[in-house]
């Protein structure tokens, strides 16, 4: 959930709203926001599903240096979310080992 | 390739110190940083830091940040950013990934300021999402404004760990419980207490055991600790939370010092490997300088300072101070970090649990440590903390020898004294007058100064304390006051707020009390 | 350092299924297997089992992975040595490194 009012921090910075799809589906975030934010403020959890096990991983670090967070983001795989800028329009998908979802 | 005459690796608070100092003495400077703002980790640091007053202290992270930035610009100096330095190569070569492309640059020196990574502790479900930094938790609700969760088990007692509970409930999180596996709370006292009297309860000598849940977090298992950290079957206790934050210390990030062939060893003290430095913070490959967390792990204020000791040394090597200019510098700049480093939580005394007094001879609060919170029966030793006088007067609850000082100066009438040596506990000058302006009760950053007035009101109290909290209470307002563990404990009415710049945000809230629990309320909840 | 096959059989305890390198998903297990394989420092285990080999760079695990060799081979961690830092010290793509820039452009 967005923190709409803090009693220490006057603003967060954030530019206008702009849409983007998460497979497939459209979701609204904010200019400022990485994309691991808006997916958050979203309600998204998980990230991505790993190659060997097929486990659920998120964010666990934000700060770029754990990877745990990586998605597939316009078409490239291993995109750490949680210091990638947001743009509008952009695709991203839930990555699966380094892939996206195979059709069945 | 490219050639500087000291490259900066790390745009945080000791590389950015480092290079403002050599900028300043006139040298040709280049930052790197990977990340897509400079700062590194301060801009999340909302809280007031301690300190000297010289140093900082008082300042909230965020704002020492805006200022160090600044100070940078106006100088000149240049950060290359969304840069990371990949390796270093002999002859002080380094590359740089800039633009999907490799860049290469050589230093005349170096200074590696890459700070340092989150330790983490691994138990059942801990890799699904839910489970989360500390430091991410900071990212999320600091930089980002997103939640990180709605109920949050903090593992960690640390002063990451408490710093980061208290911003989760400015953010308007619940905190569940701050556990430790350790018997003790880890970091300063004061910041225990200010969560220990909003209710958040603390469970020392306790580990997180599993995170339930498949794709998200949906709850914490925890479970008390033998003396060897192992968990005792028979008293798992299940808490209904979403996030799992684990805040359990920092490693210094000095893979490229290890990547540069400098000299490594662990040391316990310093959080990790870490390059073996001369007293200039010097590795054992020549022109090659660790500074900051990288170095070892401590607060930002001795990191800044590290930095710019650092850097002089470097320019003095290069040509562009003096010997003698070097030596005063360096002398200034050892003496404000010895001051940083006194006290019992001092880089020195990492990992001692045998302090039974304050260097003013008052035994330590053990409920303290153990429940994060002091009874009035411990507090009683304290003279500042129990002092009495008719009308308006300080109580300050500041009962472990750590380094800070801005409560002296906060009071104009000079009531409050800490002297040279800043891990001195404050004491109060009886003689001196207060006159209830709260600016001291604003200063602390930990938020260990209240004023009481005895004889407000016929039969009533007032007890004066800081908040830093939404919704601000209002004038009139009833509710109840909690006692220092976050227990109601009697009807209480706000009849004072004051919120002033200087202040920075930190409200200095009144309450009228029954006199009976003068010296038990210190804080206030609305009444739902 | 003299090696002799371990006499004992490999003893299963119940978190061996627990992830600890969560880059390249190596278990507690794998890592206690190879030190009763032979493995003895943190480098070593390393190139063994891929452990801080992933994306992150051991950045998360390295004090793990050598807290279980040292409790497996009952020494302190200081005697393990950490991983060797090597470049890049930082995820890079591998089609980075085939942008090489050698030219001296003035800025």
């Amino acid at each position: 959930m967005r923190i709409s009012e803090h009693p220490i921090i006057e603003s967060y910075h954030k530019g206008k709203q702009i849409t983007f799809t998460f497979d497939g589906k459209e979701l609204t975030g904010y200019e400022g926001d990485s994309i691991a934010a808006a997916l958050k403020a979203a309600g998204v959890m998980v990230h991505r599903y790993t190659a060997k096990q097929h486990k659920p991983r998120g964010i666990f670090c934000a700060i770029g240096r754990c990877t745990d967070c990586v998605m597939i983001v316009n078409g490239v795989p291993n995109v750490r979310t949680c210091v990638t800028p947001l743009e509008a329009g952009m695709q991203i998908q839930t990555q699966y080992g380094v892939e996206p979802k195979k059709e069945d | 390739m490219k050639r500087h005459e000291l490259i900066v690796i790390g745009a945080g608070p000791a590389g950015l110190s480092a290079a403002i100092e050599a900028k300043k003495n006139g040298m040709d400077v280049i930052v790197f940083d990977e990340n897509q703002r400079p700062g590194g980790q301060l801009f999340k640091q909302i809280h007031k830091f301690f300190g000297s007053k010289e140093h900082h202290a008082k300042t909230r992270g965020f704002i020492i940040g805006q200022q160090l930035l600044k100070e940078a610009e106006d100088l000149g100096v240049r950060v290359e950013l969304d840069s990371t330095v990949m390796g270093i190569y002999e002859n002080k070569e380094v590359t740089v990934k800039q633009n999907g492309e490799v860049h290469h640059y050589k230093g005349d020196a170096i200074i590696i300021a890459t700070g340092a990574a989150e330790n983490m502790i691994p138990f059942k479900g801990w890799n699904i999402p839910g489970v989360i930094g500390a430091g991410a938790a900071q990212t999320m609700m600091n930089i980002q404004g997103v939640q990180p969760g709605s109920k949050i088990l903090m593992v960690g007692s640390g002063n990451v760990g408490l710093v980061v509970s208290f911003q989760l409930l400015q953010a308007g999180c619940e905190v569940a419980a701050i556990i430790d596996a350790a018997p003790r709370v880890g970091g300063y006292g004061v910041h225990a207490a200010k969560l220990a009297r909003t209710g958040v309860p603390f469970y020392l000598s306790h580990t997180v055991v599993e995170a339930k849940g498949t794709d998200r977090v949906t709850g914490a298992v925890i479970a008390q600790v033998d003396e060897h950290f192992q968990p005792i079957p028979g008293t798992e206790k299940e808490l209904d939370v979403d996030t799992i934050c684990i805040a359990v210390g920092l490693t210094p990030m000095s893979q490229l010092a290890s990547n540069a062939t400098c000299d490594m060893e662990l040391i316990p003290q310093k959080g990790g490997h870490v390059a073996l430095l001369s007293e200039y913070g010097e590795t054992s490959v020549e022109g090659i300088y660790c500074a900051g967390d990288v170095a070892g792990i401590e607060e930002a204020s001795s990191a800044m300072i590290q930095g710019r000791s650092v850097a002089s040394h470097v320019s003095m090597k290069a040509g562009y101070l003096t010997e003698d200019e070097f030596e005063s510098k360096y002398q200034g700049y050892q003496e404000a970090l010895g001051q940083l480093r006194q006290g019992m939580f001092a880089p020195k005394n990492k990992g001692r649990n045998d302090f039974t007094e304050t260097d003013e001879g008052y035994p330590i609060s053990k409920t303290l440590l153990a429940h994060g919170y002091m009874t009035e029966e411990e507090l009683s030793k304290f003279p500042a903390a129990s002092y009495q006088k008719a009308g308006i007067h300080p109580v300050i609850e500041c009962t472990q020898n750590i380094p800070c000082n801005p409560c002296q100066d906060a009071c104009h009438f000079g009531c409050i004294k800490v002297g040279e040596n800043i891990t001195r506990l404050p004491a109060i000058d009886e003689e001196k007058k207060c006159t209830g302006c709260g600016l001291c009760v604003a200063s602390c950053s930990g938020q260990a100064i209240f004023l009481v007035d005895e004889t407000y009101e016929e039969g009533f109290a007032s007890v004066t304390f800081p908040y830093e909290f939404l919704p601000m209470p209002k004038i009139g307002d009833k509710g109840k006051a909690l006692d220092r563990q976050g227990k109601p404990v009697c009807d209480a009415e706000i009849v004072g707020i004051k919120k002033t710049p200087i202040m920075d945000k930190t409200a200095v809230v009144t309450m009228k009390v029954p006199l009976e629990y003068v010296h038990a309320a210190r804080f206030y909840r609305a009444e739902v | 350092m003299i090696r002799v096959a371990n006499p004992e059989p490999f003893v299963e305890r119940e978190d061996d299924d627990m992830i600890i390198c969560r880059c390249e998903e190596i278990t507690k297990g794998e890592i206690r297997r190879a030190v009763y394989d032979g493995m003895r420092t943190t480098n070593e285990v390393k190139r063994y089992l891929r452990s801080g080999m992933g994306l992150c760079q051991g950045q998360t695990c390295q004090r793990l992975v050598q807290g279980i060799i040292a409790s497996e081979l009952k020494v302190r961690p200081s005697e393990l040595g950490m991983i060797q830092g090597r470049a890049p010290v930082r995820p890079v793509e591998i089609r980075t490194f085939s942008k090489n820039v050698t030219d001296v452009k003035e800025d």
